[in-house]
């Protein structure tokens, strides 16, 4: 055993050196000669100064966090606050949760009391699957006898925002669609780092007009600009086609 | 499932088809004792290794011996890689400035890289320091690696071979590193930088947005830890969430090439294996087995994952068109999609990689539940490095002695007999690790430590738990990553089921390599069991799947089954 023990010291002394330290130098060197700018992390400078990167999504929000219908707007975001570049995170929402997907009958539905239930007691005229706040605008997913919720002035259930009905509901309306338009599912869906980049095409092309608009330019124009900036499949059969969202948002501004 | 989610699934299937058998011939070469191809460059500097290590190549040493070194090696990176967490803090090459590693913290990553898990109850961009990345894990992941390599070889010797010894670990794990995880992950690593994944040692920058914030971008030594991650089967990421993070994997085309440096070697080392045998047969007869539960749960969770969350409201579009991709995304990046997401997840579950692109706690019931059972069989489709190939010998010896026993006759495997000493170990090796994944799972379930760490309710909940357990002891790292697993209780016991579940399995196998040893050889005759054909790749696909499914049956139905049906 002690022949082992020495062995393994020795080895592991020298593993460290070679693969711990010349093996990341080695590849980093080599990188740097051919592909600089990816191994830096494909970053984006405008007038000298650093505006994010290629890879990673941004949030195009105001100081209150309200998105700027100026921009195109990239999926939800569960890193930390919203793309926050050193918490990639997802939601990690199971798929029947409620705080996902709402109050779902005959799925996870429960009563004031907090018992299964057939339907959803907090059901609102536009939101049946509403999960109801507290007053601080805690989702409540376990409700108690005597719990406290937070009501509109109609005396309707404020419903958290989180879900992904509500969130579609919130998109249609940001971007002016009509209330029988379906949504796409990449709209209203957090994704697996947090940091996705990319939208879906159908995304980029319903958020089209209300950028259009907001920005006084043709609507076709900005439709174009979408297209140009699709990306399609890796070796057209790798992946999704996707439009980069930071990428987009810049090249708005060189239209006109 | 759509065109693409076909594409790419066959895709995987054609890459792996021709580059593992090449892969399989150039390992047998290396590891079948003649001249090799390379050895003017990689030979002065196995020299040069043996020449410090002070051993002889050449002497090839008893099952015993065999495994005391592979204990005492792992022992010795334990303590290293505990020492190295526990003060980054303290050493250099740290600019994101990140603290010490908590003792318990410390011991569950340490004894996590060692074993080759990567389960990971740390966030890699605030919790290690890139030193700690760099020459701590990345070094473990080198070496479990290597040290599942060099003990299926030994497996190999004592199962096939003519002799009582079953080789020598320091050549064998010499031989393995030089010659193949570092010569191909310096390849792998160059591919993903071209094609966006992040190399540098800057820490962080602070972007201003277009829209006037301000976000943290990250940096690191991201490339050359992503590639051994997935060429060892490890799994262990340098972000936290993985390779959903662009940085790690920033294109469709990576996803599918992080897939192949999971699979291919695993596959490729069977090839080797029936070379070495002289047997290429009984080699093919084991990759089917193993390609048909690969395709098997791959095709179940990509179907599921296409078709999208039942419990979605009727106000979204799930619907695969050529402008979105459709499907259940919640936790998975548009660019993967969830065809590719899940051919990716799913796809390395039946490795001991679990390298994951998207968030499994996510997926629906059925998708989750590919997971989970690529998981549960084993991990054998096809296994991780070296893992997969002595775990699926194991089973084949029990095929053979459940298949002995029907038609009256004593079982034999590659010509030698199988008698009460090896069905023993046998059982003992397949009934390891069901006993650590049940009582820890159960253990969790009643104790308020372990429950209390659960985020989704229900039978979502309850697979939580019991996945991270069946996930650790065999080697895997993936989780339902809702549960708070950063506790003193699941640091501890998850740490603890590691541990058993790589190693008693490894010093099992060599045992029944052991006994095997230099038994007599029967010549075939009309009465011998043909292991290599078509027949016995069934029956032992059957005996695969009864040993799995009956042992965990009961789990499965108050996890995913409960929750596809029950909701």
């Amino acid at each position: 055993m002690r022949r082992h023990l020495v062995a393994s010291i020795v080895m592991l002394v020298g593993l460290t050196v070679l693969l711990g330290f010349g093996y990341p130098l080695l590849v980093t060197g080599i990188s740097y000669v051919f592909f600089r700018h990816q191994a830096e992390g494909s970053l984006i400078y405008r007038n000298g100064k650093l505006v994010g990167s290629a890879l990673l999504g941004q949030s195009f929000t105001n100081s209150k966090g309200n998105p700027l219908p100026q921009y195109f707007q990239p999926r939800p975001s569960a890193a930390g606050t919203g793309y926050e570049g050193d918490s990639s995170g997802a939601s990690n929402l199971g798929p029947n949760n409620p705080l996902l997907v709402g109050f779902v009958a005959g799925v996870n539905t429960v009563g004031l009391n907090g018992a299964p239930s057939a339907r959803n007691p907090f059901a609102t005229k536009a939101d049946p699957v509403c999960v109801p706040v507290t007053a601080q605008g805690t989702p409540v997913t376990s409700p108690v006898p005597g719990q406290k919720y937070a009501k509109q002035s109609d005396g309707a259930y404020v419903c958290d925002p989180n879900t992904i009905p509500e969130r579609a509901i919130a998109y249609r309306q940001f971007n002016g669609l009509p209330g029988s338009a379906k949504v796409p599912v990449d709209a209203v869906t957090a994704s697996g780092s947090g940091l996705d980049p990319d939208i879906s095409i159908a995304n980029a092309l319903d958020q089209a007009s209300r950028v259009a608009r907001v920005r006084h330019l043709p609507a076709a124009e900005v439709v174009a600009l979408v297209h140009r900036e699709t990306q399609g499949r890796e070796l057209a059969f790798l992946g999704e086609p996707t439009v980069n969202v930071l990428e987009l948002n810049l090249a708005l501004g060189s239209l006109r | 499932m759509s065109t693409s989610g076909w594409e790419q699934l066959l895709f995987i299937v054609a890459v792996t088809a021709v580059a593992a058998p090449l892969l399989g011939r150039y390992l047998a070469a290396v590891f079948g004792g003649g001249k090799a191809p390379g050895d003017r460059i990689f030979l002065p500097v196995e020299r040069l290794t043996y020449r410090a290590l002070r051993i002889d190549p050449e002497s090839s040493w008893t099952w015993r011996a065999y495994a005391l070194a592979v204990l005492a090696f792992g022992l010795v990176s334990t303590l290293l890689l505990y020492l190295i967490l526990r003060l980054q803090g303290h050493l250099p090459l740290n600019p994101t400035g990140a603290p010490d590693m908590p003792p318990l913290l410390s011991f569950n990553t340490a004894v996590s890289f060692i074993t080759g898990t990567n389960w990971q109850a740390y966030e890699g961009e605030t919790a290690a320091s890139y030193l700690g990345q760099m020459a701590g894990l990345v070094v473990a992941q080198f070496t479990a690696a290597a040290v599942g390599l060099s003990v299926a070889l030994a497996v190999v010797r004592g199962i096939a071979g003519p002799r009582r010894t079953v080789g020598n670990f320091w050549a064998d794990l010499t031989r393995s590193l030089v010659r193949v995880f570092v010569p191909l992950s310096v390849i792998g690593a160059l591919v993903m930088i071209g094609q966006g994944a992040v190399q540098t040692f800057r820490g962080f920058d602070t972007a201003t947005t277009l829209a006037g914030g301000s976000q943290t971008v990250p940096g690191g030594p991201v490339a050359s830890m992503e590639v051994i991650k997935l060429l060892g089967t490890n799994g262990g990421s340098f972000y936290g969430v993985g390779g959903a993070h662009p940085f790690e994997n920033p294109t469709g085309f990576t996803n599918m090439w992080d897939l192949l440096l999971v699979i291919v070697l695993p596959f490729a080392i069977v090839f080797m294996f029936g070379r070495l045998i002289g047997l290429r047969r009984q080699a093919l007869a084991i990759v089917a087995v193993m390609a048909a539960i690969f395709i098997g749960h791959t095709v179940v969770s990509m179907q599921a994952e296409v078709h999208g969350n039942p419990s979605m409201p009727a106000s979204v579009s799930q619907l695969v068109t050529s402008t979105s991709p459709g499907g259940n995304l919640e936790g998975k990046e548009t660019r993967f999609g969830p065809e590719g997401s899940a051919l990716m997840t799913v796809g390395t579950m039946g490795t001991t990689a679990g390298a994951t692109d998207s968030a499994l706690d996510s997926y629906t019931p059925v998708g989750g539940a590919g997971a989970f059972v690529a998981i549960l069989l084993g991990e054998i489709s096809p296994g991780g490095d070296g893992g997969g190939l002595y775990a699926i010998l194991v089973l084949a010896l029990l095929s053979v002695f459940v298949a002995g026993l029907m038609v009256g006759r004593t079982p034999e495997f590659l010509g030698k007999k199988i008698r009460g000493p090896q069905m023993k170990l046998v059982l003992a090796y397949v009934l390891t690790i069901p006993v650590v994944v049940l009582v820890f799972g159960s253990a969790s379930l009643v104790l308020h430590q372990g429950y209390s760490s659960i985020l989704n309710p229900g039978f979502h909940g309850l697979s939580e738990v019991t996945y991270a357990y069946a996930s650790v002891t065999n080697s895997n790292g993936s989780a339902f990553a809702g549960l708070a697993a950063n506790t003193p209780w699941y640091n501890t016991t998850l740490g603890l089921a590691m541990l058993a579940g790589r190693f008693v399995p490894i010093v099992l196998a060599l045992a029944i390599a052991g006994s095997l040893a230099g038994a007599r050889v029967h010549a075939r005759t009309r009465a011998t069991l043909d292991t290599s054909g078509p027949t016995f790749a069934v029956f032992l696909f059957g005996v695969i799947v009864i040993v799995g499914g009956l042992i965990y049956f009961p789990m499965l139905i108050l996890g995913p089954i409960g929750e596809r049906f029950v909701g």
